[in-house]
């Protein structure tokens, strides 16, 4: 029984790394004055650079920056917060939402 | 102990000084409009990457009988019969020479087509048939570098003058891209003259005045051609204090210079264009709010064509629009 138990963990714990990689975590970073184009451009451009950054969206009406992660790369609040004053902006609000690959988030 | 009617007496006097300063305030700081305005004309454009059509449309400049559009998520420029008909296109997105990242203000100067691009950090210059020629300078902050270039202006010598909007400075080079002196303390905002907050835009008048879109610093600087700085105007002594009234900016992404010395500039979340004498005179306004004929959502660059036509890109809507002076009789 604990031979079986322990090779059934032991297969389990193969799978979990595969599965916690195919995750691509975002971000929803809020941000006031993303209208202007020298604004919102800026903060592209700022992301875009940014290592483990793969994808980005501007939602200018709701002000937020939708930033899709390459797979198993994160971010932290600090470090969004220092792009987006290097940008020339604050910070207003930053959550994270984790997907798994293929899946919608919730 | 104070009387009811002391109370009501100094309350009423105290009404009477805060109305009297707002009186004051209003007759020194908002000016009249002095002429009878300008008409809407016609409107073009929708968001899309067809001919025609628009993904961010930011510069917008007007030579002959073309008009030249950036259009910057596009990464192209779309050139229009004055009417607005399409005539032709080039530029993708990219970084090689005749490729474009985000093009912002742009103009024209001679046979050569100036395009400020603000991902790639530089000037690129085409042929007005869409040729690319030469790129000018590449990113950084040292001289002739640049951190997001907005917009330039050009000499009839060919040398110029380029907004560069995160190192806060205007920088003036030769044609053949080099350094000759720059305004501004490089990556140092501030709000006295000759002083930037963030530039988005220049434009020459006669005489080689220079004027100066100081974009997050809602105002416009003048410099006079040897470089000596003239004056500024936007809001309370032009210290980067907005408003919506007349002759004062909510952030300001595009100017331009009729061939009478007139300034134009793009009052960007004021949603309107704003026209002055040379001298910063407010002379009148068009636009508002909207998307229907005659409104603007974000007005973002203009450019006047030689008939007093003036063409605005209008940013949020995705289109391009033109105006001319009202001809009606008052």
């Amino acid at each position: 029984m604990n031979g079986i138990l322990r090779t059934a963990v032991f297969a389990v714990s193969l799978l979990l790394p595969v599965a916690a990689s195919a995750a691509q975590t975002q971000y929803q970073l809020r941000v006031d004055g993303l209208a202007c184009p020298f604004c919102a451009y800026g903060i592209e451009k700022e992301l875009e650079r940014t290592d483990g950054v793969e994808s980005l969206e501007i939602d200018i009406n709701a002000g937020t920056v939708t930033v899709t992660m390459a797979d198993g790369a994160a971010m932290t609040e600090a470090q969004a917060s220092r792009i987006v004053e290097d940008a020339g902006f604050t910070l207003g609000g930053f959550e994270e939402v984790r997907t798994q690959a293929g899946n919608k988030p919730e | 102990m104070i009387r009811r009617r002391t109370i009501l007496r100094i309350a009423g006097g105290a009404g009477v000084v805060l109305v009297a300063f707002v009186v004051a305030g209003w007759l020194a700081f908002v000016p009249f409009a002095k002429e009878p305005g300008y008409e809407f004309v016609r409107a073009w454009g929708e968001k899309g990457s067809g001919p025609g059509q628009f993904n961010d449309p930011t510069g917008i400049a007007v030579a002959g009988d073309e008009v030249f559009v950036a259009d910057s998520r596009n990464g192209r420029i779309q050139v229009f019969d004055l009417e607005g008909n399409f005539k032709r296109q080039f530029g993708k997105p990219g970084e090689s020479l005749g490729e474009l990242g985000r093009p912002m203000n742009l103009t024209v100067a001679g046979e050569s087509l100036y395009v400020a691009e603000y991902f790639n950090d530089r000037v690129q210059v085409f042929g007005l048939d869409g040729a690319p020629k030469r790129i000018i300078g590449k990113a950084g902050a040292g001289p002739g570098e640049f951190r997001a270039p907005g917009g330039v202006a050009v000499t009839p010598e060919g040398e110029l003058y380029v907004t560069d909007f995160y190192n806060h400075r205007i920088q003036k080079l030769g044609a053949d891209g080099g350094f000759l002196r720059q305004w501004g303390t490089t990556g140092e905002s501030g709000i006295g003259a000759g002083e930037f907050g963030y530039p988005t835009d220049v434009a020459l008048g006669p005489g080689g005045t220079l004027y100066v879109a100081d974009g997050y610093n809602d105002r416009v600087q003048v410099f006079a051609a040897d470089g000596r700085f003239l004056r500024k105007w936007g809001g309370p002594f032009a210290t980067n204090i907005t408003g919506p009234f007349n002759g004062w900016f909510a952030t300001v992404t595009g100017i331009a210079v009729d061939g009478r010395g007139n300034v134009f500039v793009a009052d960007f979340y004021n949603h309107r264009v704003q026209k002055f004498a040379s001298d910063g005179t407010f002379l009148t306004s068009f636009g508002g709010k909207g998307a229907g004929p005659g409104r603007f959502i974000y007005p973002m660059g203009l450019a006047v064509a030689p008939d007093g036509s003036v063409y605005v890109t209008d940013f949020g809507n995705n289109r391009v629009q033109f105006w001319r002076p009202n001809t009606k009789e008052r």
